[in-house]
């Protein structure tokens, strides 16, 4: 009776162990061949000439070789002199190149002068690069060093509390569940998540790229640092660079890292256990349980949730030369889930190259192909939180016992092969050339492939009640399903940089052309009464879609056709010039014109203008005798940024042919056709204006840094779909998308660093937060007809949400509850639903008509927190380090969603413990009952969304240098890691952090997988 | 330098390439509403969509078969607490505005008014065959008919849409503006379609003159406009086109489809929503064999007014340990046998609506139920009740006494001949023969709101009168009106 499925292992695994072996050997090889070598070495650290700080990545040649090494973090190298070579060539961006002669020398110091007109180092923003000081935009970096912290699939989880202003939000635990990320709040009613640019390329998301090999992530988020992404930036824009060739030298960097670590759930929810149960039972129908004492007490969170492994491996190799640049990685992830049935493993693939093909021309490619499979079990968490405990998961013989209304989740789990596998490739190849020195032509052609197949099969199984009859729980045949999605984008970028300084003017422009087309397929199977359950039969049959018993074609067993998000094409031009005078001064000025299928001809073309302008105070006469200010600059930017991610046919009125009518005898079908929902083709862009002031200071010698924002983004013409009136014939649930929606969102953010040492421990602690007011400004507009848009459909259908002008995106909606009815009186006195009775929950009469009806239903809580926050503190002595992050929110609701739908008899939280049983006994819990008037939604079920959580806690040990030299390797640091070690939160749910990728269902804890503690170790080491 | 010019091509021939072409993305494998329906087998498609929605879910009164629940027939069903907030609020009226599965129904019949719009709208347009261009039309009307008096009946005045695109704001017409409507949609299907017997045997199940004739004998009935009733449910008997089947639970049953007995009836195939119907799915028996959710379950009184050894009693009750086609009922696990109330009175008995008993091997073969919307004994019946109306008793009994005959299958001893002539004696016979002959079909609640009984029978139920006759309309249809539409009273 039992199916035991294993995940079917990738063959990519088999490769990668033999892959690792055979790299391991050459690490050795070369370990011996290179110790054997008669050497003297130099080691040293650089320095910036004018602040005495240390610089990291500044490369170092030895004079005549093309062998060198560049400093690490501390600005510290060490390199290898064979007989002979005494010089060292030191170079670095924006700083003067310098020859020093070593001879005889172990340990030096070089100090490196900046060049004159290009001081700063230069930050990457969309389509080039400016000077640091040049940036007028609002951008925040995480490092490479950040994105290790956390034990975690995507990249993007590593920016929660990180980078101010953006707020990262997991949607579910479950292996290869993505997180919601949200960029200064939520604007649109639409897909609220930025965009990525990785290494050029334009996607959706980060889910392929293995943490390990990002150099670095840059989220923009302001008018002038996105506005050169036109309609893709309104949400915010996260530049995602990875790795790439380092050091000169022909000696290759190879770099090893694993982790591994254990997963477990991080708390329980609180519930009844069986005898309470019972007692609550009887008292709800009395007789339910002759004896509450001798019934079975099952805990179903211990029966379901198990301790899990999580492992993350990664090996790369890296060098760098005159002719070119290389760096290739093979990564290996895999999580299994804390419920059985539930894992997700990836393998990454990474090259990135570059090929230096004169002096002034090169080429190069970004690439990266992830296969990856994914087990989903079955939402289990639902039925673990609803399962009576008075009922065993087995019978005395070892099968199933039957679970009422919800299923025995061990068989659901059990029973269930539903996998997801598939591979994702992305990658660009570019040239570009550079014309007497100060203009760059760059073509970059890139791909986003994905293939994805879905298979998904489920055995005949009956649970069988006590009595030995068929339970609800049961399939009578066997099922398959397959599906395949295609996806195929493919992105040409045009561009030309221009860089030039006259005397105290300085420009900085770029101009483009871009165009993008973007496809995808989907073809579904299904079949039932496979031949047989082993995995070696999931294939559908043509005999497996006919229903046997019937002799009839299962019509809805095959569909074909696109993935509506993912159907269209766009052309852009784009151009952006920054001027500066004086190193004082800065003006950005973008223009960006989008041309998108989406939209019928005559709103087809949208422009996305920005203007902003930097001072740095720093420079001006009169700072100068301020000594302890080394940066200070003040940045105002304004600009429109558009937002198009709907579906690609919103505009045409469509017809529906898959219908069919039944006619004659015997019954037979007959192809119908008839109109689907109306289009709308006045559809056009929605606008993000948005402005921001912000104020950089750096003070104290670099000790302190700081950055404060306000920023006001106003969105319009909000792309929503909105309910039309039943009598337009659409049908039940239908909504037609219209420009017809602002929202507003706005606050401060700042982050501040301070940096500094006591003896030898040397520590820093990092604050990042930021404020949101989100408010709906209108609804409707001229075109549309809701005043409100109602969302947060709960399993039952019923909607907790509102989006009402003055209010945030989502509110909670629903009663007001007012204690509870304490006796005949109080009832006869109070107006009340017809179904309320003694010991149930008094609701307010807030429209105060003298009765209670839907129109009392109001605002009862928001999910939008008013603040964000991150607190990163590190420290470390001699060779150990550690870190502890914590990361939070304050001020938002959680709307406790599983507790609402009720529609059978199940278990109970706690707090029903404490229920009416009668005149004074409870005014907050009531009667007890399995569902109904108690439950319909009020702000009885809204709970405190604030927490603190110890996201990442870490130590670390490096080797010191004496043993590395020794085994001539140049970095070793081994750590303990733990993960979502500790939160403080009111909330009852598994965790605080209920996000949700429908911005109208957000906060809403619909029974979502728990997120898990991790506790892991690893190492990493370079050669 | 070479490589730069081959950049610098790129680059120019790129700007060239024509931009509004590129961008030209048509919606792939689906037709756009300009293009059809543009030909005969488009206007046959597009007549078909229309009698699609009498499938939907939705349609069945918004899922659940809550018209008897309503009424001294049904139970909610089930276990004793599934759908506690989808059907119980029905069983003792405790429903709001905002109750799930108003706005379904709601919905549903517009969409199937809509679907009649864009042919009665564009059809005339197309060049083709012209009587097969009438029957489509009238085909259309017919439906438009059905869909326009479910929601007048339910809901009161409503807003009359007659055109493809009508306005977002529309307030209510009043019950008299959707009437005229939708007898004058009937009358044109009575003037325009075929009769039954004129339809190939694969194609029944299409709206034909004699189903329009007792819809709108229907209509008139639940008006008091007794002369219409009485001309139009003779003339469906007069035509000849129908009888009654010899057993009754064919009446209903698989082997009855499209039989003699069947006015109208929505056609269903025993698969998943394409072609099936979960209206009997909804209803059918839970547990085992499991063939369904279980609602609707006949109420203590149902059992209690048939007469004593009607045979119809047991072909409308699936009790536990009948057997049917071979198939032991047992019946839920989770469901009581029996209920009692606090006095030890037997208030439920886990039982199954016999009427939408399928045979077939699982809970989809359920879906191929087909729901017979008219049968001959109601339109018999509506004759009856018209002509006692119209002082005519004798010839009333004629068509009572014809139903019971059926009921009797030959058996001298039960289920006597009425020979009652007392117009107000009479007509409480009728009724009640309306009742056991209809049960669980659906008639019975609008049967007590048209005869003004419901207060009586239902009041202890929890019906108000002067509230309750109505549905009211659903809360997010007043929501979506931003004004427009007014409530019913009292709701």
């Amino acid at each position: 009776m039992k199916y035991i499925q294993t995940i079917k292992p990738l063959p990519g695994k088999a490769i990668l162990k033999a892959l690792g072996v055979a790299l391991l050997s050459i690490v050795f090889v070369s370990f011996f061949s290179v110790a054997s070598q008669a050497q003297t070495q130099v080691s040293g650290t650089v320095y910036d000439a004018e602040t005495m700080e240390t610089l990291p990545g500044v490369n170092i040649v030895i004079k005549g070789t093309s062998r060198g090494t560049s400093t690490n973090v501390d600005g510290y190298f060490t390199l290898r002199l064979n007989e002979g070579e005494n010089i060292l060539v030191f170079s670095f961006l924006g700083f003067q190149t310098k020859e020093v002669d070593v001879t005889g020398q172990s340990e030096i110091t070089v100090e490196l002068e900046t060049v004159v007109g290009t001081l700063d180092e230069l930050v990457v923003i969309g389509y080039g690069a400016v000077r640091k000081r040049d940036v007028t935009g609002s951008i925040g970096r995480v490092s490479s060093e950040d994105l290790g912290k956390v034990t975690s699939l995507n990249a993007e989880q590593s920016l929660q509390g990180k980078v101010s202003g953006v707020q990262i939000t997991t949607t579910s635990g479950a292996p290869g569940a993505s997180a919601a990320v949200r960029i200064r709040g939520v604007g649109t009613f639409n897909n609220s998540s930025p965009i990525y640019v990785v290494d050029g390329v334009i996607i959706d998301d980060i889910s392929f790229l293995n943490p390990g090999d990002i150099e670095s992530m840059e989220v923009l988020k302001d008018a002038s640092a996105t506005a050169i992404y036109g309609s893709r930036g309104a949400n915010g824009v996260v530049l995602v660079q990875t790795r790439s060739g380092s050091g000169i030298g022909d000696r290759p960097q190879i770099f090893v890292s694993s982790e591994s670590g254990i997963q477990q759930l991080e708390k329980k929810i609180d519930l009844l256990n069986g005898r309470q149960f019972a007692i609550i039972a009887n008292e709800i129908r009395s007789g339910s349980y002759n004896n509450v004492d001798a019934v079975p007490d099952t805990d179903w969170q211990d029966e379901v949730f198990r301790t899990a492994l999580i492992q993350n491996h990664q090996i790369s190799v890296s060098g760098a030369s005159e002719r070119g640049d290389y760096y290739i990685s093979l990564g290996y992830f895999q999580q299994e889930g804390i419920i059985e049935s539930s894992e997700y493993e990836r393998i990454s693939l990474k090259l990135n190259n570059t090929y230096k093909i004169s002096k002034d021309f090169k080429v190069g490619n970004n690439i990266t192909v992830s296969p990856y499979t994914q087990r989903i079990a079955p939402n289990a968490t639902f039925a673990v939180y609803r399962a009576q405990p008075v009922l065993e998961p087995f019978y005395d013989d070892g099968s199933y016992g039957v679970v009422f209304n919800v299923g025995n989740p061990l068989a659901s789990i059990d029973f269930s092969n539903n996998y997801n596998r598939g591979v994702r490739a992305v990658g660009n190849v570019y040239a570009e050339g550079i014309i007497a020195n100060t203009l760059l032509l760059k073509t970059s052609f890139g791909i986003d492939g994905a293939i994805n197949r879905a298979e998904n099969f489920t055995p005949a199984f009956t649970i069988f009640n006590p009595d030995g009859t068929a339970s609800q729980q049961n399939n009578d045949f066997s099922d398959i399903f397959k599906g395949e999605t295609y996806n195929y984008t493919w992105l040409w970028e045009n561009t030309a940089n221009y860089i030039q300084d006259f005397g105290k003017h300085s420009v900085n422009a770029v101009a483009g052309l871009t165009m993008q087309q973007t496809r995808s397929e989907i073809i579904r199977l299904s079949g039932e009464n496979v031949i047989r359950d082993g995995e070696d039969f999931w294939y559908v049959l043509p005999s497996y879609i006919v229903d046997e018993a019937n002799n009839i074609n299962q019509l809805n067993s095959i569909f074909n056709g696109v993935d509506a998000g993912q159907y269209y094409n766009m052309i852009s031009f784009l151009g952006r010039v920054v001027y500066s005078y004086d190193d004082k001064y800065t003006t950005t000025i973008t223009m960006r014109r989008d041309g998108s299928s989406k939209f019928a001809e005559e709103n087809r073309w949208g422009y996305f203008p920005s203007f902003a302008l930097g001072w740095n105070i720093d420079r001006e006469k009169f700072m100068e005798e301020v000594s302890f200010i080394s940066n200070l600059k003040l940045r105002a930017s304004w600009g429109i940024i558009g937002n198009e991610k709907i579906t690609y046919y919103d505009r045409f009125s469509r017809v529906n042919s898959g219908l069919l009518a039944v006619f004659g005898s015997p019954d037979a079908s007959y192809i119908a056709a008839t109109y689907g929902k109306s289009g709308n083709e006045d559809l056009k862009w929605e606008t993000t204006t948005q402005t921001d002031i912000g104020l950089e200071m750096t003070v104290f010698e670099g000790r302190l840094s700081a950055e404060l924002d306000y920023y006001n983004r106003e969105t319009d013409d909000i792309l929503v779909e909105l309910s039309t009136p039943g009598h337009l014939g659409n049908g039940q649930g239908q909504r037609i998308r219209y420009n017809a929606a602002s929202v507003v969102n706005r606050g401060i953010e700042f982050s501040m660093g301070w940096e500094d040492n006591i003896g030898e421990v040397g520590y820093e602690i990092d604050v990042v937060g930021n404020t949101i007011h989100n408010e709906v400004l209108a609804i409707g507009g001229n075109s549309g007809i809701d005043s409100v848009l109602f969302g947060g459909a709960l399993a039952n259908g019923q909607l907790v949400t509102q989006s009402r002008v003055g209010l945030p995106i989502g509110a909670f909606y629903g009663y007001v509850t007012d204690g509870i009815f304490q006796n005949q009186a109080e009832l006869d006195a109070y107006p009340h639903l017809s179904q309320a009775d003694v010991g149930d929950l008094r609701f307010v009469d807030t429209n105060g008509d003298g009765r209670i009806n839907g129109d009392d239903r109001t605002y009862i809580g928001s999910p939008t927190p008013d603040l964000v926050f991150g607190a990163n503190f590190s420290l470390n002595f001699r060779n150990w380090d550690m870190s502890f992050d914590f990361q939070g929110q304050y001020g938002n609701e959680i709307f406790n969603g599983k507790n609402v739908v009720r529609p059978d008899p199940y278990n109970f939280e706690q707090h029903v413990w404490n229920r009416w049983t009668g005149e004074g006994t409870s005014n907050s819990e009531p009667r007890p009952s399995y569902g109904g008037y108690n439950f319909l939604p009020s702000d009885r079920f809204i709970q405190d969304g604030s927490y603190i959580r110890l996201r990442s806690l870490i130590l670390g040990y490096s080797l010191p240098t004496s043993l590395l030299e020794r085994l001539d390797i140049d970095r070793a640091r081994f750590y303990i890691k733990a993960t979502n070690l500790l939160t403080w939160a009111k909330y009852t749910g598994y965790t605080p952090e209920i996000g949700s990728g429908n911005v109208l269902s957000n906060g809403i804890d619909t029974g979502i997988y728990p997120i898990p503690r991790v506790i892991s170790i690893g190492f990493n080491t370079t050669f | 330098m070479s490589t730069k010019k081959t950049i610098l091509i790129l680059s120019i021939s790129l700007i060239l390439i024509s931009c509004e072409g590129f961008l030209d993305v048509r919606p792939q494998s689906e037709l756009t509403q300009e293009a059809f329906p543009t030909s005969a087998s488009d206007a046959l498609q597009a007549t078909n969509a229309v009698y699609s929605t009498l499938r939907s879910w939705h349609y069945h009164s918004g899922g659940f078969p809550v018209l008897d629940v309503m009424s001294d027939d049904g139970l909610k069903g089930s276990n004793p607490d599934d759908g506690s907030t989808s059907m119980a609020p029905f069983e003792d009226f405790s429903f709001a505005a905002t109750q799930t599965g108003l706005d379904r129904w709601w919905n549903a019949l517009y969409e199937g008014i809509r679907r009649a719009n864009i042919v009665i709208e564009k059809v005339p347009e197309i060049e083709m065959d012209e009587t097969l261009k009438t029957r489509y039309i009238a085909e259309a009307r017919f439906l438009r008919g059905i869909y326009y008096f479910d929601l007048v009946r339910a809901f009161g005045g409503v807003p009359l849409v007659t055109t493809i695109n009508p306005d977002l704001k529309l307030e209510r017409s009043t019950a008299e503006e959707i009437y005229t409507l939708l007898e004058a949609d009937l009358q044109f299907a009575i003037d325009n379609l075929p009769l039954k017997s004129e339809y190939s045997v694969d194609q029944l199940g299409r709206g034909t003159k004699g189903a329009a004739q007792a819809l709108k004998a229907r209509v008139h009935l639940f008006k008091g406009e007794f002369d219409e009733v009485e001309t139009l449910s003779l003339a469906v008997i007069n035509s000849n086109e129908y009888d009654l089947e010899d057993v009754f639970i064919d009446a209903n049953g698989v082997n009855g489809e499209h039989g003699v007995e069947s006015v109208f009836e929505i056609g269903a195939i025993a698969s998943g929503s394409p072609e099936g119907n979960q209206y009997a799915n909804t209803q059918g028996v839970r547990g085992t064999p499991n063939r369904g959710w279980g609602f609707n379950r006949p109420s203590m009184d149902l059992r209690a007014t048939f007469e004593t050894d009607d045979p119809r009693f047991e072909d409308t009750i699936i009790e536990l340990g009948e057997v049917l086609d071979g198939i032991t009922i047992l019946g839920d696990g989770s469901t009581p046998d029996e209920t009692r109330d606090e006095g030890g009175n037997l208030i439920e008995i886990e039982s199954y609506n016999q009427k939408v008993w399928y045979p077939g091997t699982n809970t989809t073969t359920q879906w191929g139920h087909n729901r017979r919307l008219v049968r001959f004994a109601d339109v018999l019946l509506m004759a009856a009740e018209a002509l006692n109306e119209n002082d005519q008793p004798v010839q009333a009994l004629v068509y009572l006494n014809r139903v019971r005959e059926r009921a009797r299958q030959g058996d001298g001893s039960i289920l006597p001949d009425i020979a009652e002539t007392d117009k107000d004696l009479l007509r409480d016979i009728i009724l009640h023969e309306r009742r056991v002959e209809l049960a669980l079909e659906g008639h019975r609640f609008w049967d007590l709101v048209r005869t003004g009984r419901a207060p009586e029978v239902l009041g202890p139920l929890g019906f108000i009168e002067g509230k309750h006759e109505f549905f009211p309309i659903p809360q997010s249809e007043i929501d979506l009106s931003q004004g427009s539409l007014e409530q019913n009273d009292m709701w």
